[in-house]
């Protein structure tokens, strides 16, 4: 399993597209950041505010990181070299493990750093401009910074999971993008149009957000913070067992 | 050695593969000839479980390829030089391979100096010509130092100098007691490099086999003769019932009775011989031969 981690981490490092996605994985949210903490009022950002623009951007982070979950196994699709990976090791569970393990391990180091960078520069630019954020006056809010930190590693494997799934590229992205954005949205409406009753809290991504949300789960329309965790790991787990089982049954 | 046994491939309705069974044998080439679309590809695939074989099963050293812990260290094999990512260097491709079965990356560099490389090893693949892929490709199988060795069509798109020194590659190893398996369509390469083959058309086998013996069964034999009375010599084969066709004046081709038949009969009607040859057709012709009835596709004729 070791020799296969290492493989798998090569194969990792040396695609130009996934240090790219993962550079703007991080400067995204961190110019929006930046930006913020220069330009608005500094008393009118605490610590609770800040941590609520940290993990309202890093979405995108989470995003692009599905992408680079999906990429690392449809781009072996793509390429054919998915046929040399499996020649090379021919147990593909083991080949499918590793890489759903570097995946989230991937995804969640991005995020954290992601996270740490932002609330970092935010936090002192802030306060280098008489602004009063303390860390200590965050209260539950930082359980939002660990929650979306989680969500980040849920929806790389969930790209992993389409990727294995779906072995193409650009389809794999499309519904990790347009799930979320498009699809999540018309069910619910249509959910509801049916008659049922709080629809959205039952679809995945919905669910999956509310990591981020330290305050979720107060009403009936939506899971709590971690109950929508956990429900959104359940999803992708089920999303990654079906791919497997197609990967590990199809002619690579 | 490798045992390919029962093996059945389908896709739909179609039989890529069926019921395929042969043997290759250590220290010496192998040549896997088939028409296009006969299998040979899909055999390989199913061989290394890349593709699902619906029947049968084929043994490395007495081992199914999955049961294989490290498989390169055992089993070399280049499906296709185009199995690169173009954004990988040549160098890194060789890293994961080699991270994969616990190889050091002194390999890496060892491989890619023997394939002649090294200077570009750390390109992209995608700035590499066909024929350097082949080479990259022929590195990863070197990787491991495999006793068994399975190549695809290695020769396409490799130059004369790249052919020749892909045949001698082939050619050592298999004297130092490897088992290698290669298909090429590139059958005067073929000839020239391997001792044994395994014939197969629309996925069953025609013939396995040494290369003189497919030939002497399925090539072409005749005898030239060459004689300043040849006319004479004619009258008298065709009466014997020969098929004799003229080249020349004083050359001609004869089908049917050995040299020494001939010699004979030209002793007996006293006709001085310059040339008596016994002629042997090429792998190709007795190739095309074997292969009549199960071409997959076949071209119109050239007007």
């Amino acid at each position: 399993m070791i020799d296969t981690l290492r493989s798998e981490w090569i194969k990792l490092r040396t695609v130009r597209m996934n240090a790219v996605l993962a550079i703007i994985a991080i400067a995204f949210p961190l110019v929006i950041t930046v930006l913020t903490a220069v330009l608005i009022d500094s008393d009118e950002m605490n610590a609770r505010d800040l941590i609520g623009l940290v993990t309202g951007t890093s979405v995108i982070t989470g995003m692009l990181l599905g992408v680079i979950g999906a990429s690392g196994i449809t781009g072996e699709f793509g390429f054919n070299t998915i046929r040399p990976t499996f020649a090379a090791t021919p147990k593909r569970s083991r080949v499918l493990v590793a890489k759903a393990i570097l995946t989230v391990v991937v995804g969640v180091a991005v995020e954290a750093a992601m996270v740490a960078l932002c609330y970092g520069l935010g936090s002192t630019i802030l306060n280098g401009r008489g602004g009063d954020v303390v860390w200590s006056d965050a209260g539950n809010a930082k359980s939002a910074l660990v929650g979306i930190i989680c969500f980040a590693g849920i929806v790389s494997l969930l790209g992993f999971g389409l990727g294995m799934l779906i072995r193409s590229t650009p389809a794999a992205v499309a519904v990790l993008i347009l799930w979320p954005l498009v699809a999540e949205g018309l069910i619910g409406a249509l959910l509801a149009v049916a008659g049922v009753d709080e629809p959205f809290k039952w679809l995945p991504y919905n669910a999956g957000i509310n990591l981020g949300n330290p305050d979720a789960g107060q009403t009936s329309e939506s899971l709590g913070q971690v109950a929508g965790g956990l429900y959104f790991l359940a999803v992708t787990g089920v999303v990654c067992a079906v791919g497997a089982w197609s990967t590990m049954t199809r002619d690579a | 050695m490798i045992a390919v046994q029962g093996l059945v491939k389908r896709f739909g309705s179609k039989f890529a593969v069926a019921n395929l069974s042969f043997e290759v044998q250590e220290g010496r080439v192998t040549g896997f000839l088939g028409p296009n679309g006969s299998g040979k590809s899909t055999t390989m695939r199913c061989m290394l479980g890349l593709d699902r074989a619906d029947a049968g099963q084929s043994f490395f050293g007495g081992r199914p390829y999955h049961e294989l812990e490290r498989p390169l260290h055992q089993v070399g094999a280049l499906l296709d030089a185009g199995y690169v990512h173009p954004g990988r260097s040549g160098r890194n491709h060789l890293r994961w391979l080699a991270a994969s079965n616990g190889l050091p990356t002194s390999r890496v560099d060892e491989a890619l100096a023997t394939v002649g490389l090294t200077d570009v090893g750390t390109k992209r693949v995608k700035t590499y010509s066909l024929g350097m892929k082949q080479r990259l490709g022929l590195a990863g199988v070197l990787l491991g130092d495999p006793h068994t060795i399975i190549l695809d069509e290695p020769a396409n798109g490799l130059d004369p100098e790249g052919i020749r020194w892909i045949r001698d590659v082939l050619v050592y190893l298999a004297s130092q007691g490897k088992t290698i398996l290669v298909s090429s369509h590139l059958l005067s390469e073929m000839a020239l490099m391997a001792t044994s083959l395994v014939v197969i058309g629309k996925g069953q086998l025609i013939e396995q086999c040494t290369v003189d013996e497919f030939v002497a069964r399925y090539g072409d034999h005749w005898v030239r003769v060459k004689s300043p009375r040849a006319t004479t010599l004619v009258d008298a084969l065709r009466a014997g019932g020969a098929t004799v066709q003229a080249v020349d004046e004083t050359t001609i081709e004869v089908h049917g009775p050995n040299a020494a038949e001939v010699g004979e009969l030209a002793a007996r009607y006293q006709v001085t011989l310059h040339e008596l040859s016994q002629q042997t057709g090429s792998l190709e012709d007795a190739f095309l031969k074997a292969t009549a009835g199960v071409q997959e596709y076949t071209a119109g004729g050239v007007r």
